[in-house]
């Protein structure tokens, strides 16, 4: 692409962005909300494509380039954001009474069928490449396949709703809601969750090569907006962003999670189709990435969501990474096997690698801690089980 | 923000600027908020429903209730204990000459049924609802803190619940048999629900066995009290709109809607704004609906089908 064009089709974006914001901010009331969503949900698109923030990529660069890079990044977007979160936690609840929770936080329940749902996630975004985030930010890439797992993720939603009532019925109605803060405190459940963290980020470290040092930039404003525009963005960096991005998202309107809308207009066809059972118990209670059936085409997820791929396809264009790819039928079908999985495991487990690996650790939720483990577990044995496969 | 409504608040600001406290009636406007933020002698409730409201911004210095835990009894289907209402305002400093103002999302619904549950616990007239609640206030672009105010704890002590404020099933099943005559009730669902077409409002699940209205009540949706903006139509609106409906204050009045916030709405509009004889049927139709053996006027004939 010119450079003419890489700098006037982001330009048009942003300014197609802007405006929108305005006017919705500019309706007040609860219009507010829907711009800074939809703002919040273009930094993070922004961010996410600039330093290729994908948990199942990062995963994969430490497990078999042997690159720690990327983990870091992960790492330091949990550690970011649970300082945020607990920043604004002490604000709102000061003390952590046992009966509370704070306010619309990812604090799920701890169940058989969270491990479940997280490894089938796992598994699911081995085969389909990346995980659903990673997904939604590709499509501003330009990368088609993604629409497959997206659409994958669609049917697996679909699935989830359908085993649901049973999943609740055996295991997840006394599946224990556990928030550290009520077992550590504030600082108890900080300092073991910081320390766990380190923990981690020393494994990869131990794990991974030395990575090669950055090259020097050199001084004066081109190199500067290369950097900026097209060389990847230093992983902590974009790491602690994400952490940042997520802290604002809760402090203003809910925490971050990109399955919401997804799983809500699952579950309005299926339900409009009828296959659906006319109660999902409790399912509307949880905390998590929610999915009841809102009046409105777009939720405020909707719009973080909408935002995020604009954010991303303006920061490829910039960057001149945008390029139309037509998947391959492997591909594809991959990616709807995979994108199944990942849909049908973020609906039992009430989020993905965002709502509840991020927000979830995040806000102290032991549920989180339950995702990762499980989720990378699975992911690992998957990308070695295709690594075999392909040898 | 439209010119009329522009205008109406320039109106409101001009009237409202009298001294601080002097808030007479039942009403107070956001501007008289605004200016009694400091005041030590008003504390400001709010009661939202939705999770999160509260915390994300609210008026500063604002105290919160919730809703499902601080008004009701959590376990028996019932409003709040005596005790647990007196632990309320003491954890938030209410004093005896306190001005208590309240306020909330959801169109001031919950806020209502709070101020119902103050007044059934004899809190009187120093009970204020914030006229437009939530919404006005963030329409208006007002100022929104998310700090949670601590206030030194005061030991009150409220009189014992007035069951005058409150009917009871049996109260309305008098009135729905033609015992009791002289008492009207007004019912403040859609008219959908009323006629008995749905049995519950859109996005809400069924929660009675059966359709329709309590026999001999009329039908006056909780929307026709207020103006656009949310706020109470004038004491004279709300005396000529019910007037139509045949309820003029000569006789003793039960509101009742489907839980019994939305009729704590109305009750307010009735009780406190035209002085009229209220109660409010708290059970409502989740309680009446569902009662064996009583009649029940079903104008539209919707069978329940268990779907």
């Amino acid at each position: 692409m010119s450079l003419p064009l890489r700098i006037l089709l982001p330009g048009l974006l942003f300014g197609g962005l802007a405006f929108l914001a305005l006017r919705m901010d500019a309706e007040g009331g609860p219009s507010r909300q829907l711009a800074f969503a939809l703002l919040t949900g273009a930094a993070l698109g922004i961010v996410l494509q600039r330093a290729r923030f994908c948990f199942l990529c990062n995963l994969r660069d430490l497990v078999e380039a042997r690159d720690p890079r990327g983990v870091l990044s992960i790492l330091a977007a949990l550690a970011a954001g649970l300082v945020g979160y607990f920043v604004i936690f002490g604000m709102w609840l000061p003390v952590p009474a046992a009966d509370r929770l704070p306010p619309t936080a990812h604090i799920g329940p701890v169940s058989a069928a969270l491990a479940i749902g997280a490894l089938a996630f796992g598994v699911g975004m081995a085969i389909a490449g990346s995980c659903i985030s990673a997904h939604i930010y590709r499509l501003g890439e330009g990368n088609l396949a993604s629409v497959f797992a997206l659409g994958g993720a669609f049917i697996g939603f679909i699935l989830g709703f359908l085993s649901w009532n049973n999943l609740f019925l055996a295991d997840l109605a006394t599946g224990p809601v556990i928030w550290l803060p009520h077992h550590l405190g504030y600082a108890g459940a900080l300092a073991v969750s910081l320390t766990a963290l380190a923990a981690l980020a020393l494994l990869a470290l131990w794990y991974g090569r030395a990575t090669p040092a950055q090259p020097v930039h050199q001084a004066g404003a081109g190199a500067a907006l290369k950097s900026l525009l097209v060389t990847r963005w230093p992983p902590i960096v974009g790491g602690v962003l994400v952490g940042v991005i997520g802290t604002f998202a809760y402090l203003r309107f809910a925490p971050l999670g990109v399955t919401s809308q997804l799983g809500s207009w699952a579950r309005k066809a299926a339900s409009n189709a009828q296959v659906l059972p006319d109660t999902l118990y409790s399912l509307d209670t949880f905390r998590g990435c929610a999915t009841a059936i809102g009046e409105a085409l777009l939720s405020p997820n909707g719009y973080l969501i909408s935002g995020l791929v604009l954010g991303s396809l303006a920061a490829a264009l910039a960057s001149g990474q945008f390029a139309l790819a037509v998947p391959s039928l492997g591909q594809i079908a991959r990616n709807v096997v995979g994108g199944i999985l990942m849909g049908w495991g973020a609906m039992i487990a009430l989020g993905c690698t965002i709502g509840v690996l991020l927000s979830g650790i995040q806000a102290g939720a032991l549920a989180g801690w339950v995702f990762l483990v499980v989720c990378t577990t699975g992911a690992v044995i998957t990308l070695f089980v295709r690594r075999r496969l392909s040898a | 923000m439209s010119l009329k409504s522009w205008l109406g608040g320039a109106v409101l600001a001009l009237s409202a600027s009298v001294p601080a406290l002097a808030a007479d009636g039942p009403l107070v406007s956001a501007d008289w908020v605004q200016k009694n933020l400091d005041n030590p002698k008003v504390r400001i409730f709010e009661v939202s429903v939705d999770p999160g409201v509260y915390e994300r911004g609210h008026i500063p210095g604002a105290v919160n209730i919730r809703w499902h835990t601080d008004l009701v009894d959590p376990v028996r289907r019932d409003i709040a204990s005596e005790e647990n209402f007196e632990k309320l305002l003491g954890a938030a400093g209410v004093d005896k000459d306190t001005t208590i103002v309240l306020y909330g999302d959801n169109n001031n619904w919950f806020a209502a049924w709070g101020a119902w549950i103050f007044d059934v616990y004899g809190q009187g007239d120093r009970v204020k609802l914030l006229d437009g609640g939530r919404k006005l206030w963030e329409a208006k672009g007002l100022p929104l803190d998310s700090s949670v105010p601590s206030h030194k704890e005061t030991k009150v002590d409220v009189p014992a619940a007035d069951t005058s404020l409150r009917a009871r099933f049996p109260d309305v099943l008098k009135v729905a048999e033609g015992e009791d005559k002289a008492t009207k009730l007004v019912d403040i669902r859609g008219p959908k629900e009323f006629s008995g077409e749905i049995l519950a409002p859109e996005g809400i699940k069924e929660l009675s066995v059966r359709a329709g209205h309590i026999p001999t009540a009329v039908n006056f949706p909780w929307g026709k009290a207020v103006n656009e903006d949310g706020t109470f139509k004038s004491k004279e609106d709300l005396q000529k709109a019910f007037a139509e409906i045949g309820i003029d204050g000569k006789q003793p009045v039960i509101t009742y809607c489907r839980i019994g916030e939305r009729s704590s709405h109305t009750w307010f509009a009735l009780a406190k704004i035209l002085g009229y004889d209220v109660k409010n049927y708290d059970g409502s139709w989740t309680e009446y609906g569902n009662a064996v053996g009583v009649p029940i006027t079903n104008l539209a004939g919707t069978v329940w089908q268990g779907k």
